[in-house]
Order: structure tokens, then sequence, then C-alpha cells
């Protein structure tokens, strides 16, 4: 052989080589790329999705975009993998040789994300949907609508269509939309079967198969048809077919389910804003919200792990306190906000969360059977709470913030829950205000107070809100408690005596004045003869010039640093309203430091748990 | 001038002329082909290491709390030391390269035949050196795939029978990468391997000197003219030409892709993907065609084989009377290395 022909040889290798290396280096580059975020991840289209994914990228481009953008496309995880629907099933239908089903459930999630799914599966947040019976939904269905279709008051010009009204409007694009629906499909006979018709087993297929026949499907697809009522819904507690509850793109929205996009408030503004649980805009006026603010580009969002105090410190998210893995937790997460929270702020009169199997804040009093309940104490629950504070604040400055904290919950619960919780029972233990909801301006009253303000200002108090936990809360409470409510218990008095209720009416009354003697209420009745005195029910004139304006109050929510209260704890239903509608657990750490704090609990009233008519027994 | 000479020339007795004689050899033409400086080109790239590590040395802290972030402040801290550190991480890959190219050639123009075997085994005791030091300088970053290399690594080593455990040991400094790991990384990558490599490059250089360049001829050269020229200036020109392309092509590969900084080492989370540095590609994907203890005893046995070569090719064309033997192996063990490589390079796992 000769050199030259060695010489073309050692080329030939050569410049292979070299391509090679130069093909490898290519990939080590792109490699260190995707992993620093500035090149979009390969994806890898499983051949079971092919066909969705060409079809879908004309019809619902966007769709396509978004999951092209996830994670799940980068590990090959398409479209048949999270819709495919067993046979049996009660939504499953063949789209173009699949079988699938539109709506996605937690026990599809569970498949690869078990853990989580159980996580979640034992969160209030999962117990959303059972607001449906409580307070809340009759506001929405009764109040705002009607439990039922009903006739117009006159047509809408330009819509032929409109027919009967749909008097769960409110609830369907309300309520629902946070705490979740409960899915139905709707029948060939004008019914709907939820899971509760369809008995799902615990692969989630319905056992009860009699059913299965009626469900309608529409004539293209012969996909059973969703009634408008349930679905399109994410809510966080839905009601699935299957027996699951929840949706897990509440928070990780479809179809790129972005962490990034679960990390940041915003994500749980959605439904945790408003009036009755502003937790985002309190957030917002947080020292931890304009830390975030300036600082979000910082804070690591896209990174694969995000572990306090490893991947990011500059400031805390919603997930970062309630959720999200640290560095005194190896960085573990959890599905389960409530696993942090110590004071539910949820009822009208807040509970510490010593919870039981369930997960229910534990109602009982009697201190040796509660302890026989308590599955995990208020206590564990604020010290993993702690543990997330910890990294940015010394455990003296997290002690002292729950001493303010505590003392707030504990003076909001004393000088206003408990005591209009009593009137509310009173009232309708002796009949002197109707048990239809809604209907006795004093129901609203109360409603705002415990429900809105009560809750602005505990929620304020609880993640370090000055404002909320003040102006919009407890000035509010007091402005509510002594300027309507009181006036409006003795109104009903009066209206009682009227009506031949004379005995109730001075029970009632003499409840309002053992009240208003108390040593905290005592300023409200100093420049006014004692009312209800005898045969004298009018309002007594004020304004002896005693009264000092209540300009500054320097003692209300001491928020420093707090717990972000949140939870989604759904409660037994509750017709007065006492519990309100599931979904939301604000819980805070309330350590009581305070001696006796802990009895006062026992003296609370099961009367805040009071179902509605029932007489209230103090 | 000439008094200034005259006093040099009685402090420093060396003579100039005597000197040039000495070392301006007459060079076999065929040296003024490319192919042929591809053994020059990693002594260069051996000098910018040394260069460019000595001032990466000036920064650098061999701890496991402090390495990252000293790499860190280097490329994001010091002025131009993201130059430096680029041109330091691709002057390794250019360096291996060269050498495994060199190899190449000197291999299929077998210039490691008789009286050169004896070069050709401390050849490949360079390349060895080489390899290491490209992986103990890798693992001086801790990176993700720095420390889980290194485990993997150790862990390989530790497949050997009788002496696995003993070789672990002494990579890791324990049973395990502890805290002293990372400085003996450390002193093998800048002081023994470095030092090593130099011992064995002046042996390599001083044979070839003694034995003199491996003449080769295409057939077509003119008889009348001269078959060698001047190693000075000729040569040496040639070589510093080369010298001043692998500078621009080292400098444009550093500012195009500059070397950035991965994911800090964490001993807690396992990649989904650890590879080592390219060069091992080959091997590692080699171990995962076969259970470890043989794959380690294997690849064992290759490398021996490598290092053996001249007298098992020298065997091999005596029992099969094919003169070009060693080329058609060399085909094949050339194209099995690209192969491997790439596809460890496609595939994850």
């Amino acid at each position: 052989m000769s050199l030259r022909v060695k010489q073309i040889i050692i080329a030939v290798l050569g410049v292979a080589f070299l391509v090679s290396l130069i093909f490898v280096q290519w990939l080590e580059v792109v490699r260190r790329q995707t992993e620093a975020g500035i090149r979009p991840h390969e994806i890898a289209v499983p051949d079971t999705s092919k066909q969705c994914v060409d079809c879908h990228m004309d019809l619902t481009p966007g769709l396509i975009d978004h999951w092209k953008g996830s994670t799940h496309a980068e590990k090959g995880i398409g479209c048949v993998e999270c819709h495919e629907a067993n046979e049996g099933d009660a939504d499953a239908f063949s789209h173009y040789g699949q079988l699938i089903a539109t709506v996605v459930t937690p026990l599809d999630c569970s498949k690869c994300h078990e853990e989580e799914a159980k996580e979640f599966a034992a969160s209030h947040h999962a117990r959303g949907g059972e607001i449906l019976a409580s307070l809340d939904n009759y506001l929405a269905e009764t109040v705002e609508g009607c439990g039922r279709h009903y006739e117009p008051v006159s047509a809408t010009p330009g819509r032929a269509d409109f027919g009967k009204v749909n008097g769960m409007a409110s609830v369907n694009v309300g309520c629902k939309q946070c705490h979740g629906s409960l899915v139905a499909l709707q029948t060939t006979d004008g019914e709907l079967v939820t899971y509760k018709d369809l008995q799902p087993d615990e692969d989630g297929i319905p056992t009860n198969k009699e059913i299965l026949s009626k469900i309608a499907v529409d004539k293209e697809q012969s996909r059973p048809m969703y009634d408008a009522s349930s679905w399109p819904n994410t809510g966080i507690g839905r009601l699935n077919l299957d027996g699951s509850r929840g949706s897990c793109s509440a928070c990780h929205s479809r179809h790129d389910f972005s962490p990034r996009r679960a990390r940041q408030p915003e994500n749980c503004g959605k439904c945790h804003l408003g009036p009755d649980h502003p937790q985002k805009e309190i957030f917002e006026e947080s020292k931890h919200g304009i830390a975030y603010r300036d600082l979000k580009e910082h804070m690591n969002l896209d990174g694969d792990t995000w572990v306090l105090g490893k991947d990011y410190t500059q400031a805390p998210t919603c997930a970062t306190c309630h959720m999200s893995g640290h560095t005194r937790n190896d960085g573990k997460i959890t599905h389960d906000p409530g696993e942090r929270i110590s004071w539910t702020n949820r009822p009208p009169i807040s509970r510490v969360m010593d919870t039981d199997e369930k997960g229910d804040a534990i109602k009982e009093t009697n201190a040796e059977l509660r302890r026989e309940l308590i599955k995990d104490t208020w206590q564990n629950k604020r010290q993993r709470m702690m543990d997330v504070c910890t990294h940015c604040h010394t455990k003296s400055y997290v002690t002292k913030f729950y001493e303010q904290y505590d003392d707030f919950i504990h003076n909001y619960n004393e000088k206003f829950a408990k005591p209009g919780q009593m009137i509310m029972d009173a009232l309708a233990k002796h009949k002197l205000r109707t048990s239809v909801k809604f209907d006795d301006e004093i129901e609203w009253t109360w409603f705002y107070l415990w429900h809105h303000e009560g809750r602005r200002a505990r929620h304020g108090a609880s993640m370090m809100a000055p404002d909320y936990a003040h102006w919009h809360g407890m000035y509010e409470v007091a402005e509510r408690f002594y300027i309507e409510f009181i006036p409006q218990a003795r109104e009903l008095c009066e209206i009682g005596h009227e009506e031949g209720k004379a005995a109730g009416a001075e029970e009632v009354e003499a409840l309002i004045e053992k009240i208003l003697d108390r040593e905290e209420h005592k300023w409200f009745m100093s420049g006014r003869k004692p009312h209800g005195g005898e045969g004298d029910h009018s309002e007594e004139p004020d304004d002896d010039g005693e009264e000092d304006e209540a300009g500054d109050s320097d003692t209300t929510a001491g928020s420093t640093e707090g717990e972000s209260t949140e939870g989604g704890e759904s409660d037994e239903s509750d017709e007065t309203g006492d519990e309100d509608d599931a979904g939301e657990s604000e819980e805070d750490d309330g350590e009581s430091t305070e001696d006796g704090d802990e009895t006062d609990e026992s003296e609370e009233d099961e009367t805040e748990e009071d179902d509605s008519d029932e007489p209230a027994s103090e | 001038m000439s008094r200034l000479k005259q006093w040099w020339a009685e402090r420093v007795p060396v003579d100039g002329e005597q000197l040039k004689a000495l070392t301006n050899e007459p060079v076999p033409n065929h040296l003024k082909s490319w192919w042929f400086c591809l053994g020059g080109t990693p002594a260069y790239l051996f000098v910018v290491q040394i260069i460019t590590g000595i001032l990466l040395a000036f920064y650098y802290q061999a701890a496991p709390g402090a390495a990252y972030e000293s790499v860190e402040y280097i490329t994001n801290q010091v002025a131009f030391g993201w130059y430096i550190r680029s041109i330091h991480k691709w002057a390794a890959t250019l360096m291996i390269a060269a050498v495994i190219l060199h190899q190449i050639r000197v291999y299929f123009t077998g210039a490691y035949r008789r009286p050169r075997e004896v070069n050709w085994v401390i050849g490949m005791g360079l390349l060895l050196v080489t390899l290491m030091i490209g992986f103990t300088g890798y693992c001086l970053v801790f990176e993700q795939l720095s420390f889980w290399g290194a485990q993997v690594g150790a862990n390989i080593a530790e497949a050997t029978p009788v002496i696995g455990g003993p070789i672990k040991h002494l990579i890791l400094g324990g049973e395990s990468y502890n805290e002293r790991t990372l400085s003996r990384f450390y002193v093998m990558h800048a002081m023994i391997l470095p030092g090593t490599l130099i011992l064995l490059l002046v042996l390599h250089i001083a044979l070839i000197r003694l034995h003199g360049v491996t003449e080769f001829q295409f057939g077509n050269e003119d008889p009348e003219k001269p078959q060698t020229f001047n190693f000075f200036p000729d040569h040496v020109l040639s070589e510093l030409s080369l010298g001043l392309v692998l500078m621009v092509v080292l400098s444009a590969l550093a500012t195009l892709w500059p070397a950035d900084m991965g994911l800090k080492a964490d001993p807690l989370t396992t990649p989904d993907v650890i590879k080592p540095e390219w060069f091992f590609y080959v091997s590692f994907r080699w171990l995962k065609w076969f259970p470890l203890t043989g794959a380690v005893l294997s690849s064992g046995l290759i490398v021996f084989s490598m290092i053996v070569w001249p007298w098992i090719d020298s065997f091999l064309r005596r029992v099969t009377k094919i003169e070009e033997i060693s080329v058609y192996i060399g085909i094949v063990a050339t194209c099995l290395l690209i192969g491997l490589t790439v596809l460890e390079a496609v595939v994850a796992h």
C-alpha cells in the first residue's frame, strides 16, 4: 500500500473524526443552552399522539404550541398519554382511532404523579367542590339566581334562542369556576349523570353500568355531552366522573403545565382574591409582595428545582410558604397547603388547626376527647411554616410575629365573632329571624362582618398587610358590628315584642346588654342610657360629645411576617352560614402564647358551627 | 556591540554556530505536509494549557464549598477570565483531538515499527496522561457532571478485579467522594499529570531525535532535489504559523462558544443523564454494552493491546503474511471509535 493511499485513509478518517467531534461539541453546546433555558427543549412527539398533534396544529394551534413548551413534550408525554380513557369510562369516546376523554382528572395525572395526587387528595383544595350545599352556594344559587330555570320577565331583543332563565348561571360562572363543579353528562331523557349516579370504583370505572346507555352523545363525533353547568371547569375541587376530586390544571394550567406559573402568586390569585379572601391583594401590599415584584427576575422561576434557600432566597410567593420545598425539609414539596397552617380563618370564629384523620379542624371542646381525635397538631403545622420563615427571619422575629397574630385572632374572636354568633344563634332560637337565609337584613350584615371584613382582617394579619388588617379589616368589622349589627338585632327584638315573642326578645336583649356590658364593649354604651330598659324600645339618641374619633388604632392587627392563609378548606355545609363555603381555609399559625388563651377555645360556643335554625345553647 | 558579544560569550560559553549546527538537523521533506504537524500541535496546545492554567490557578480554589464559586468568579468577574477559561477549555479539546489524530497518523504510516516501538509506548503513555488531565480538569469545575462523572468514573475503576478498591480509594481519597477529593484532583491535574507529561514528552522528542524522523516517500519525489529541508528557519516557521492558526481558532471558539456555568454539584440530586467528557464517550458506551467487570477488563485489554501494538502488529504480519493488516484493523478500530463516540453523544442513556 503506497504512502499516498495511506495518506488518503488518514485524511478520510481524520476528517471523519473531526466532523464527529464538531457534532459532539455542538450537541454539548445545545445541551448547555437548553439547561440554561436559552434554547427551548427538544420535544418528542410519541407515535400515539402524532395524529393528534398534526390535526390540532390546524384546529387549535395555541393548544399545541403550549404543549410543545411543556416538560411533558420534552419527555414524550403526548395527548393520548393524558386523555386516554378506559373501556367503560362514562365520558370515553372514540376519536380517530383512540379512546379518549376530554376531561383529565387527578386520577389520570396520578398515573405518573402518584405522590402529588395523593397529597392533593388529602388537602382542602380537593374538597373545594363541597361548597355545593353551603351558605355561599345558597347565595349564588338562590339569592343571586334561582335553583332552577325560571320564566323571564320579557324577551331579549335579538336573542330569540333565549328560553327560560338558567337560575344557576351565577354559580356556574362564579363559585364553581374556583371551587369546582359537579361534572355532569347529559342523558337522552334530559337528566344529568354525575359520579353519584355512576358510582365509580377505585379505578374510576362506573359500577352502575345501566346508566351508561342513557348518556347522550353528539351527532358528529359520538362524544358524551357535558352539561354546561359543569364544564368547562377547572375548579380546584371539581367532582369528577371517575370519583376523583380536583383539577390539577387549576394550578398547573394546561397545556404547558408550567411550574414557573405555578410558583407565581398571580396563579393562586385567580381564586384567592376579592373582598372575602383578598390573599393576592394582601400579598401585594406586604413586604413579601414588594420584594417579589422587585426581585422576581432573580428568583430562578424557570429552575428545574425551586428550593428555598438553595435555588432562590429573594422573596417568598404563595407557593414558597404553603407548598414548596426548602432546605430544611430536603426540598420536599407538598400539595396539601393545609400542612403548614395552624389557624383556620375561614369560619366565623377562627379555630386552631388540630386536625383529625380526614384533615378537618377538630371542633371537640373536651380536652381528652380532643386529644384522641388529633392526628396532626396546630403546633406541628406552625413549626412547618416557621421552618420556611426562618430562612429569612430570625426565630425571635417569627415568634414575636406569631404573638401579634395570635393576639389579633383572639381579639377578633372574642370581641366580635363569638358575640355576633351568639346573637345570631339567639335570634334564630327564638324565631326572631326567619329560617330563610338572607331574607333578613341582619343576615347580610353578619355575613359581611365575618365572611368579608372579618376574613380580610384575619388574612391581613396573617400575611402582614396592615391596611387589610385594620382599615379594610377590623375597622369595618367594628363599624359593622356597632353601627349595623347591634341596631339591627335590637330592631328584631322590638319586632319580636310587637309580634308576641316578648320572652324570646327579652332574652336576646339581655344577651346583647350582657355583651355590651363587657369591658371591651363598655365604651359603646358609655355615652348612652342602657338600651332595652323597661318600656323603652327606642333607639337612644347619642352624642354627648364623649366619643372620640377612632382615629388611631394602633392596636389593630399587628401583622409583621405572617402566614398566608390558604387551604381551600371545605367545611361541612352549614345553613346559617356560620361555616362558610368550602374552599377556603385561611389558616394561619396562631401560636397562642397568652395564658388562658387555650382555655378560651373550650369556652367557644358550639354556635360557631351552628346549623341555621337550631337554637344555639351558650 | 562586539564588546557586548564578548562579554556574553565569556559568561555563557555557548557557541551559537555550534548550537545551530546541532539543532538544525535536516528535516525530511514529507514533514512539509500538513498531516505531519499533528505531533507539534498537541505540544503547542500543551504550552497554551500551561500558561492559561497558571492564570486560572491564581483564582481557583480546590474546596467543595469554593470551587464552583471560584470558577464562577473567574468566568463572570475577573477581567478576561471568561476568555482565559474558554481558551483553556477549548485547547483541552483540541489537544486531545490532536493527540488522537497524531496517533492515527503514526499508526497508519507504521511509524511505530522497529526500532521505534518504545517511542510508541511512550506515545501511548502521553495519550493516557492527556486523557487523565482532561478528566481531572473537568472534575475541578464542580458542576453536576463534574461530581457525578468523578463518582461514576471511580465506581467503574472499582470494578477492576483485585485492585479496583485501592484504585478508587486513590482517585477519591476515600471510599466515596469527600471534601478532600477535589484537592486530590487539583494536585493531579496541575502538578502530577503535567509533570509526567513533560517527562514523557521530553523522552518522546529525544527518541525521535535519536532515531531520526521516519522517512516517507510518496514515490514521485525528484531525486535531483534535496530530500530534506532545514529545521531552522523553515520548520520552525511552519510550526509557528501553525501555532498562530491555532491561536486564531482557539480565540474564535472561545469567543463564539465560551465556557459557561452549569448547575453546581449537588450530591443529593442525581442528574437524569450522566455522561463523561466527549473523549470518554467511546469507553462509556462500551461499558454500557457489557456487564461492568467484563467491560472494565475488556477495556483494559484493549488499552493494553494498543500499548503493545508494535509487537502484535509484527506478530500478525508474520502469521498472516498480510503486510498492511494493521491498516485494515486500524480502519475498523477508528470507525468503531467514531461510531461509539457519536452514538453516546446522541443517545441519552
